[in-house]
């Protein structure tokens, strides 16, 4: 008797452990029957919150589908944490995000030192991660499997940047300004491999440390070199700063900058003006845009975050999700990393409010860089942009 | 004793914490004279001066205060010192980096009649014409003694009817001990009551109307100083005159029997 | 070259000479470090432009407004923060200034958000004055004029005033303050407004010269304290000569040398003169007699 009701305990407990095993095989973190859990960090506080506005567009269309309907029968849960842009914090969040929250991904994500502390975690934890904010190598070198990077990268933008200032307006003394830092300096990377194609160097090469905030030293340089165009790659203060200063010494070179400082209302707004003239990249449609989607999502806009201002980077937290949601609409109902990656693979030129996008199976890294293409476009005095050019493919 | 004292301390305990460092004191002031308060090091003369200054917060802890016949236990500083009492802390406690002239000025602070401030100013200058020599410069540059006439001068300026000395004479020469205590005497004779503090005793009965003799936080004794420097234990213990031939712990258990 | 980097270096310079006061103002009184001075500030500017925003007033009664408002912030923050510290230590009330300037920061952040703003300032932050050749921007002569008038204000307030020399009195010897007569916890308070005053003003010279944002006085207070440190912390006069070397300093080094180190210049110099000379280029001795 002991016998047998032993064995059948056994038996039970066996059974359920392989039934529970088998279960939790088939279970995909953050994705139940009804729901699917994101996760997103962008410094809502300290020196780069302006930034923080990302995370809190992607906040916008995850309502805004949730209001849809939501996809395939399940609605999103969004996580968005400040990390006061302290990589450090950036670390501690990714790991909230996988071992307390369980996401099935992370979308967006602001900052490169910020990214990287958190990258090679969420590889090994195979979380998906779709749209870093930053235009850098490091998201598509090494290739990831599970990362797709959106953002045109600094170093192609500011190549054809540079092409565009000397071949089509014919600028041959060329000058740079940039922050002190990965991001700055990938921004000279493209000038100068430009440049170099050339044969023609740059007459100044002025960088600023992200605290400075004294640029009267920097425009004398700017100013010293005689040229006519000058390219900044900075935050929006420096830019603020920098046009100041040269304007107080009566410099009036002809300004270029990155689709980073594409926010014009601001720029206008803190530059007092200055900023009018800015030849400028785009990677998404204008502010008063009216494409169809523009024209949707700023009505959801109005109706669900009319707190918030219509800004660039608010509405690019839309724009480095469009293609994750897209992502998990072709994957189906049955949602797994997997299947959503090889959905991911299948975007060919697909377009929300931002670049194109495409991705294929990872053989190259350029098959995970899903944003290659950039406008030009000329700030209007009024604040308005007046474009220049189509979408043009920087990366080939 | 008579009953008119312009200051009248009655009973104060005055505590540092736990520490009881004053246990029970009452002593009288009466106008016009100068009355001395002796003791040795840590006897807690300096605390008695400062319990009726209403430097230490919350203190007396019992006891009452009165100054010309009004409550000042419990009072700040900034009352008292409108009320008319001065205090000439021990160490003189000038104003380093303020000149002479602006210690002398801060020492009107609370006063606002100008055109007194100025006799007043002129009154402290002939009593010390070397301040108006030093008038601009720093006052933390003075000689000790200078300090001293500073520190007193500074007090004066507040025109008070009741002047707190604590140990004026301590670390100056013979000479300009003397210096002082004549000036103290002078200071008096115009008619500012005096309440020195001191630990050369032989000086300051010299020019006392009645003194007090401090320890541990109580008073021992109390006369005139006549009768004072007639005591056994004020001599042996303050004078530095020795009795005859006795065995020290004899001395000691005697004076501790009579004493308490 | 040469005279523009003096010239604009001045006017940086007496930026970090204002806020390098304020701090010296609080120091010379508590020996207390105010790391909270920058944002105290910053938030009083945000007051500012929030005044001339909303209601369109003439600078200076803004400007005023504001005074006001440092004035009492600085005394809330003395009352409500570091008087309530129960034996005090310096390291502890230091760490008071921190957490207030956390305070404030996350305040600013919260009501007034991360956006850049320019501050509306009644000095074209562009336009020029051409003296002999030499181009002086508006906005740095008027800051040079404006932060010397402050200096000078404060000069012969604490020189003459009976308030000032009692305020120094305290400094020295608060125990013979109280002596005489002086409340020092009043003198105290007033310290506190008195140098949130000059630093309101700082902010806003500096907001003007540049953007206002939450994170603008960062920098520029480290700057300050670096003139600070120059003047040894106590002198005034020091206080004012080390802000302007400070500012000449690092635009020379950063014109001739390195732009990408030039920041680290402000470090160099309190570190080498903490070294060297910690009491301060101007600083006058005094040997203490018994
Ligand atoms: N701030 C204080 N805290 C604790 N104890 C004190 C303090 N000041 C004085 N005392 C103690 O109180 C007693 C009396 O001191 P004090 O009044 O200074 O004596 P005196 O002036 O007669 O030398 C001494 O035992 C001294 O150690
Ligand atoms: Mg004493």
């Amino acid at each position: 008797m002991i016998k047998r009701v032993s064995v059948f305990l056994c038996v039970a407990i066996l059974s359920t452990f392989l039934l529970s095993t088998q279960s939790s095989a088939q279970k995909v973190r953050g994705v139940t029957d009804t729901e699917i859990l994101i996760g997103q960090w962008g410094p809502q506080t300290g020196p780069a919150a302006p930034w923080g506005a990302v995370a809190r567009g992607t906040d916008l269309l995850v309502k805004i589908i949730n209001e849809e309907g939501g996809i395939h029968g399940r609605k999103f849960k969004y996580f968005l944490r400040d990390d006061s842009y302290q990589p450090a914090k950036t670390k501690a969040i990714a790991k909230e995000f996988v071992e307390q929250i369980g996401v099935f991904a992370v979308v967006g994500g602001v900052g490169v030192a910020c990214g990287m502390t958190a990258r090679d975690y969420l590889m090994e934890n195979k979380v998906p991660w779709c749209g870093p904010v930053t235009g850098v190598y490091e998201w598509i070198t090494p290739i990831q499997k599970y990362l797709f990077a959106i953002y045109p990268l600094y170093d192609d933008e500011a190549f054809n940047l540079t092409g565009y200032l000397h071949e089509k307006l014919g600028y041959k003394k060329i000058a740079m300004f940039y922050q002190n830092d990965d991001y700055g300096k990938q921004g000279v990377m493209g000038v100068e491999r430009y440049l170099l194609k050339k044969k023609i160097s740059l007459v100044a090469k002025v960088s600023a440390e992200v605290t400075d905030r004294d640029l009267s030293t920097h425009a004398l340089k700017l100013k010293n070199s005689g040229a006519e165009a000058v390219i900044m790659w900075t935050m929006p203060t420096h830019a603020a700063l920098i046009l100041a200063e040269t304007a107080k010494i009566g410099f009036k070179p002809q300004w270029a900058t990155s689709n980073t400082l594409s926010d014009s209302a601001l720029m206008m707004q803190i530059t007092k003006g200055l900023w009018a003239g800015m030849i400028n990249s785009f990677f998404g449609e204008l502010p008063d845009s009216n494409h169809p989607l523009m024209v949707k999502y700023r009505e959801w806009h109005k109706k669900l975050a009319p707190q918030e201002r219509w800004g660039v980077f608010y509405y690019a937290g839309i724009i480095f999700a469009e293609p994750f949601f897209e992502g998990v609409r072709r994957a189906g109902r049955n949602l797994t990393p997997e299947t959503w990656i090889s959905a991911m693979e299948t975007l060919k030129n697909w377009q929300g409010i931002g670049p194109p996008i495409s991705y294929s199976k990872p053989n190259h890294p350029m098959d995970r860089q899903g944003g290659k293409h950039v406008f030009y476009g000329k700030v209007k005095p009024d604040g308005n942009i007046q474009r220049l050019t189509d979408w043009m493919q920087i990366t080939k | 004793m008579a009953t008119d004292g312009i200051l009248k301390v009655k009973n104060i305990e005055t505590l540092y914490g736990l520490i009881m460092a004053i246990r029970g004191v009452s002593l009288e002031v009466q106008e016009g004279q100068i009355v001395c308060i002796l003791g040795a090091n840590g006897a807690g003369k300096t605390t008695i001066l400062k319990t009726i200054m209403g430097l230490l917060e919350d203190q007396p802890d019992k006891g009452t205060i009165e100054f010309m016949g009004k409550r000042i236990d419990g009072k700040d500083a900034e009352e008292i010192v409108h009320l008319g009492i001065s205090y000439v802390p021990e160490g003189r406690e000038v104003f380093p980096e303020l000149s002479v002239e602006e210690n002398l000025k801060m020492g009107a602070y609370t006063r606002k009649d100008p055109k007194g401030v100025k006799e007043d100013y002129n009154r402290v200058i002939s009593h010390f014409p070397i301040l108006a020599e030093r008038k601009s410069q720093w006052a933390g540059t003075l000689s000790g003694g200078e300090q001293q006439m500073l520190a007193i001068g500074r007090a004066l300026m507040a025109r008070p009817k009741l002047l707190m000395l604590d140990e004026p004479s301590l670390g100056l020469s013979p000479i300009l001990v003397h210096e002082i205590f004549r000036i103290i005497k002078t200071i008096n004779g115009e008619g500012t009551t005096i309440l020195l503090v001191e630990q050369n005793a032989k000086m300051a009965l010299k020019i006392s109307d009645y003194g007090f003799v401090l320890e541990n936080g109580r008073i021992v004794a109390a006369n005139t100083p006549k009768i004072l420097l007639e005591d056994e234990d004020v001599k042996e213990f303050y004078l530095g005159i020795r009795s005859e031939e006795s065995v020290k712990g004899y001395q000691r258990w005697k004076r501790k029997k009579r004493w308490r | 070259m040469f005279g523009q980097l003096i010239v604009s270096g001045l006017a940086v310079g007496a930026c970090y000479a204002l806020l390098a006061l304020a701090m010296v103002i609080i120091y010379k009184t508590s020996e207390v470090l105010n790391f909270a001075q920058g944002e105290m500030a910053m938030v009083s500017t945000f007051v500012a432009f929030t005044i001339l925003d909303a209601y369109h007033v003439p600078f200076l009664w803004a400007a005023s407004l504001t005074f006001l408002f440092a004035i009492l912030l600085g005394i809330f923050f003395e009352i409500v923060f570091l008087r309530q510290a129960k034996d005090p230590t310096v390291l502890g009330l230091i760490i008071i200034t921190l957490g207030f300037e956390m305070i404030l920061m996350g305040f600013a952040g919260w009501k007034w958000g991360p956006d850049q703003r320019s501050f509306p300032f009644p000095v074209s932050n562009v336009e020029t004055y051409d003296i002999g050749g030499l181009l002086i921007s508006k906005i740095n002569f008027w800051t040079i004029v404006i932060s010397v008038v402050l200096m000078f204000i404060l000069f012969l307030f604490f020189r003459y005033t009976k308030l000032g020399i009692a305020m120094r009195a305290t400094q020295q010897n608060p125990l013979a303050a109280r002596v005489m007569g002086i409340r020092t916890k009043w003198i105290l308070s007033f310290t506190w407004a008195i140098s949130s005053i000059v630093g309101a003003a700082a902010g806003m010279l500096i907001a003007a010269l540049g953007v206002l944002d939450p994170p603008m006085m960062m920098d520029p207070l480290l700057k300050g304290f670096a003139s600070g440190v120059l003047g040894g912390m106590t002198s005034l006069p020091g206080t004012a000569v080390g802000g302007a070397i400070l500012g000449i300093i690092e635009n020379l080094f950063g014109g001739y040398i390195s732009l990408a180190f030039k920041s680290v210049v402000a470090f160099a110099i309190i570190v080498l003169v903490l070294c060297i000379k910690p009491s301060g280029l101007l600083a006058k001795h005094y040997v203490k007699k018994v």
